[in-house]
């Protein structure tokens, strides 16, 4: 049964709702005191970090529903072993010979299988040097060098990456074709096996991330006769982000694989029989989402000092909110839900500081309401189903 | 039917029979509580069955009437002396004074009610049950608009929301937040007041499942817009499901209560969804014994898998680590030669193969090394064990053990009546037979087989 | 007064205009066939009548009332049933259980009596069931016997087509809408059909609407035949005027290059 909705209503309702809530917002800002401009420049800077984290995550759970229409439950638990990637390069390095030609091994391998197979490298020559290149190089690097947070990003998000094409090629593969509420279920018992499998083998307890380096060292500037608190992470998030939707933008649009994703986006059925290798898109889709909620990690890793195996959980949740606030299968949608999401929390806690404890609930509440009345979210298209 | 009748009654006495002889002997507490939680988490799962397997309806919030039924009761039956003592620092006065089964009975006259903890019990654990059966009604609204994951989804938010509100300032002055509530009276939660509930739960949801109404909900799981055609309300029922499947999850929730004595915020949260969701997975979407067995499956890993998560020197993890990777290999190549696929072994299956192989070498060339004999301990064994049963069980028998079919003394004894007897065969041949059946139409009928 | 009557209606989809100005009075007892090219909106029609879409103009009567805007299952128990092009059985249900559910609806007892098996409850269950029985007779003994207990996907096609059509007349309707009744049949099979569709009227009193390809079917048993094309009513009458109808040979054939 169609639900017979005309599309712009829902628009004009979701107008209005923003509108009123910016007036709101404005009278509460109003009445605030000391709520200055430098307050407004703080929490700026915090929401753009927060949003572009959520953003990072967002965009995995939107290109693997848009691909398989499957919700990635365990997508929160690649972003944290993307933290503990990070945070493992970072502290056992430099490691012994031994230990480092084993992780050589496991790791370089892992990580030549997959990206031989998602790219295409099948010229022997090719791989060969690549191989040499990626060996060589990874065993220098845990060998001789302490890492430092950019290395441990880089090195994180390949392993990651390899983790999230080895979670789809063990769960979700042998599960295409079947009903989407099975899906769901078995992404969900992946999420509760890679929680567990954290805590048994990084430990349950919190621990401490520190980058020690500029990125930590707290800054401030001067507007009018306020102090503006910030770290240099707080640019870096933002930045990199940027840089990372670049390149995620370049290759989506212009190289062949990239439209070889949006093509089995669309129809998987017939983009097969254009001669998309739908396997290994779809394997490609996972470790773009897995690169990129490991770099997110990483950075919220380093901007709130700590991790632990459950940190993925809330993350997660909320990303995804933001994927469906932005309209699920649509990147920018998640680029743009995430920053609204992370300006959303970080400005309503700053302005209702008594709601701080129902942060998570809204979340939830945010999430719910959307599904109900405006599932397309933004910027997607409509999905009632027709008969 | 008599005689099914007769069967069934027979079991059942022989059960209690059985549970008596158990109550008396010694050493078999653990078994016992092991018995309770199976009754307890049972009922739950027999609730849930009724949303996700026989209407249809994958729902994620459970845990979320489960965790209304045990604050309710909690409140209710919380004796006088524990609603006073400095500890429940949150808790409301209100709630403390008011919300006091005792005192309105007494306040009744119903004295004599009020002097029986189990008869108080009987009346706290329907209140639950409406409550949580109130909120029923507000989680099963969305499943008139939404379908599938999507649904799903948003019966997995309000579930989270129910499991967070207990947290808050504000809710806590009924929940005494963190801290939670202690001191419930045990009844409840003791081998024969299970027993009998779940008991009573088994034949309430049998005898729906095999009504008209139980039909109805099978027709909306089956295809939606058919069962509207054909007349059936799909929201009527869709919320009537949900309302009756939330009733029997905040008892159970109220009988999980009284079994621990306390409730805090961390006792009803996903992870007893998931519980459930392995239990009526594995047991069979649909099916009211495949919950119970799932459900015992469950409980019997949870109470009993304990051994996997002592210290054990390291090597025994080497080599339990390889006997599962040959054991999976054995397994993968038993299957696809069993289902005809071909290659028998994959590369991938290669794969596992070669680390189990890698892993029992190591941990037999190497079991005397410092380094393996140091012991290690992993936590969290048992939950990762039910999230590789309910995947695999997705990936290779969606349908469970029972898939939808219902134990039935037919099963053993009766008579089959959906095969053809050599009698109704043969009539059937005759029809289908132009040359047996002159009345036909030239060319014969189209159902030749059986 | 006719048992259905449909005035004027008019139904878009975005920019297409899938019904357009069709009106038709169907009397109490009729066999009707509604014939056109695919595409021309005959399903669509069914879909209007019977609630699963809202007309955007025009007005559905039936039994002297208006039922615009009702709902699939309300439009059910005012006495209006259809089958499905495709086929849309319970699948891994039995046959029985197919044909049971339609009667749910006219179920008295609450689900509280069903549970507790009040008498009248019981009644009420050994009524529907010789219900079914009697619905399913139509098409023989082939269905009733061991074949009651069978889930429908064992069953043959045209045995499921059967089933189809019992469970539509298993809902108390008085109406059926009939959508392509033989699709998929051979001959032997759609001559049978139609014996029983003409049995459906004359022993079981139901009024019949047929969306049909086959013209040999719709000939032999219609009391009238409407056409439809591109969402419009072009012609409506006896089938052998219908049939030379110019307009109709165009819309079917098209038309011949002078």
């Amino acid at each position: 049964m169609t639900a017979s909705k005309n599309p712009s209503r829902s628009t004009i309702i979701t107008l209005l709702v923003g509108a009123v809530l910016v007036v709101l917002l404005g009278m509460r800002i109003a009445s605030l005191e000391n709520y200055t401009f430098a307050r407004i420049v703080q929490d700026f800077l915090n929401a753009l970090t927060l949003g572009s984290l959520y953003a990072l995550i967002a965009l995995g759970y939107t290109m693997v529903y848009g691909i398989i229409r499957l919700i990635n439950f365990a997508h929160g638990e690649i972003f944290m072993l993307g933290a503990y990637f990070a945070f493992y390069a970072m502290t056992l390095t430099p490691l012994n010979w031994a230990a480092s030609l084993l992780v050589t091994i496991i790791l370089g391998g892992a990580v030549l299988l997959v990206l031989r197979s998602l790219f295409n490298l099948e010229e022997p020559k090719r791989t060969f040097v690549l191989a040499l290149l990626i060996f060589a190089g990874t065993f220098f690097l845990l060998t001789f060098r302490k890492l430092g947070w950019i290395e441990a990003l880089a090195l994180s998000m390949l392993a990651t990456g390899a983790a999230g094409v080895l979670l789809e090629a063990v769960a979700y593969r042998p599960l295409r074709g079947a009903p989407r509420e099975s899906m769901l279920i078995t992404a969900i018992a992946a999420s509760f096996f890679l929680q567990n499998l954290g805590q048994l083998l990084f430990g349950a307890r919190v621990r401490g991330f520190n980058a020690e380096t500029i990125l930590n060292k707290s800054q401030t500037f001067q507007i009018g006769q306020e102090t503006v608190y910030f770290t240099g992470i707080l640019i870096v998030v933002p930045l990199v982000t940027a840089l990372l939707l670049f390149v995620l933008n370049l290759f989506v649009t212009r190289t062949r694989l990239g439209k070889a994703m949006r093509a089995t986006a669309q129809d998987a059925e017939v983009a097969q029989m254009m001669g998309v290798n739908v396997n290994q898109v779809i394997a490609l889709t996972f470790f773009i989402g897995s690169i990129l909620a490991a770099a997110a990690g990483v950075m919220y890793a380093i901007r709130f000092g700590q991790i632990h195996p459950l940190m993925g959980l809330m993350p997660g949740i909320k990303a995804f909110t933001a994927a469906v606030i932005g309209g699920i299968g649509s990147l920018p949608g998640a680029v743009l839900g995430g920053l609204l999401l992370g300006f959303i929390e970080i400005y309503v806690v700053s302005l209702f500081p008594t709601l701080s404890a129902y942060r998570d609930v809204f979340a939830f509440v945010l999430l719910i309401l959307i599904l109900l009345f405006r599932p397309s979210g933004l910027i997607g298209e409509d999905l009632t189903e027709k008969v | 039917m008599m005689r099914n009748n007769l069967l069934t009654l027979a079991s059942v006495g022989l059960a209690i029979l059985a549970l008596y002889l158990l109550t008396t002997s010694e050493g078999s507490s653990g078994l016992l509580s092991a018995l309770t939680l199976i009754f307890i988490w049972g009922i739950a799962a027999v609730s849930l069955n009724l949303i996700n397997g026989q209407l249809g309806i994958l729902s994620l919030g459970h845990h979320g009437f489960m965790l209304i039924g045990g604050y309710v009761t909690a409140l209710l039956m919380l004796p006088a002396k524990e609603r006073r003592p400095f500890r429940t620092r949150l808790l409301s006065d209100w709630a403390r004074d008011h919300l006091d089964l005792d005192k309105w009975l007494r306040g009744l006259g119903l004295d004599f009610i009020a002097n029986s903890v189990d008869l108080k019990f009987i009346i706290a654990l329907f209140i639950a049950g409406l409550a949580a059966a109130l909120l029923g009604l507000l989680v099963g609204a969305p499943s008139l608009r939404l379908k599938g994951d999507y649904l799903a989804i948003v019966t997995f938010g309000m579930g989270e929301i129910l499991r967070l509100l207990p947290n808050t300032r504000e809710v806590a002055a009924f929940t005494n937040g963190p801290l939670g509530l202690k001191g419930i009276p045990g009844n409840a939660g003791t081998i024969w007041w299970t027993f009998f509930a779940l008991l009573f739960v088994l034949w309430f949801f049998s005898r729906l499942k095999f009504s008209s109404y139980g039909r109805a909900f099978e027709g909306i799981r089956e295809d939606e817009i058919a069962a509207e055609a054909m007349g059936v309300n799909l929201a009527y029922h869709k919320i009537l499901a949900f309302t009756i499947s939330a009733f029997f999850a905040g008892v159970s929730g109220g009988l999980y209560a009284s079994y621990l004595q306390s409730v805090d915020t961390q006792t009803f949260n996903f992870f007893v969804t998931f519980f459930l969701l392995v239990a009526i997975s594995l047991g069979g979407l649909g099916s009211i014994t495949g919950a119970m067995i799932g459900t015992a499956v469950v409980v019997l890993v949870r109470v009993y898998g304990g051994f996997l998560e002592m210290p054990y020197p390291a090597w025994v993890s080497y080599l339990s680590g390889a006997l599962i990777m040959l054991s999976a290999f054995a397994f993968s190549a038993y299957i696809r030669k069993a289902r005809r696929l071909r290659p028998i072994i994959e590369t991938k299956h290669y794969i596992f193969g070669a680390i189990g192989l890698a892993l029992l070498l190591v941990a037999i060339i190497f079991h005397n090394e410092p380094w393996m004999t140091q012991t290690v301990q992993f936590f969290g064994m048992r939950k990762m064990l039910l999230a590789v049963i309910l995947i695999l069980i997705m990936i290779y028998r969606r349908e469970g053990i029972m898939g939808r079919a219902e134990f039935s003394w037919k099963m053993i004894f009766g008579p089959r009546e959906d095969i053809p007897t050599d009698e109704q065969r043969k009539q059937d041949a005759w029809l289908s037979n132009p040359e047996l059946n002159p009345g036909l139409e030239e060319g014969g009928d189209d159902n030749a087989s059986a | 007064m006719p048992l259905l009557e449909l005035r004027n209606l008019y139904k878009a989809f975005g920019g297409l205009q899938a019904i357009s100005n069709v009106s038709l009075t169907v009397e109490e007892g009729e066999i009707i066939s509604i014939i056109g090219p695919n595409g021309a909106g005959k399903s669509t029609l069914f879909n209007l009548i019977t609630g699963v879409y809202r007309p955007d103009r025009g007005d559905i009567i039936f039994e002297g009332e208006r039922i615009n805007g009702l709902t699939p299952d309300q439009v059910t128990k005012k006495g209006i049933a259809r089958t499905f092009q495709n086929l849309r059985l319970f699948t891994h249900l039995t046959v029985l259980e197919n044909i049971l559910i339609p009667q749910h609806h006219r179920l008295k007892s609450s689900w509280l009596a069903a549970v507790l098996r009040t008498p009248a409850y019981r009644r009420q269950e050994e009524e529907m069931r010789k219900i079914a029985l009697e619905k399913l007779s139509f098409f023989g003994p082939r269905l009733m016997s061991f074949r009651l207990h069978q889930p429908v996907y064992v069953l043959s096609y045209a045995n499921r087509r059967r089933t189809e059509m019992a469970r539509a007349m298993a809902t108390g309707a008085k109406l059926l809408l009939l959508d392509e009744p033989s699709a998929g049949m051979n001959p032997k099979e759609t001559k049978e059909i139609t014996q029983i569709i003409r049995r459906f009227r004359d022993e079981g009193g139901y009024t019949i609407v047929l969306v049909e390809h086959k013209m040999n079917l719709v000939g032999e048993i219609s009391d009238r035949v409407v056409v439809l094309d591109y969402g419009e009513k072009i012609a409506e009458g006896d089938y052998k005027d219908v049939v030379n109808d110019p307009k109709v040979i165009e819309a079917y054939l098209g038309r011949r290059e002078e």
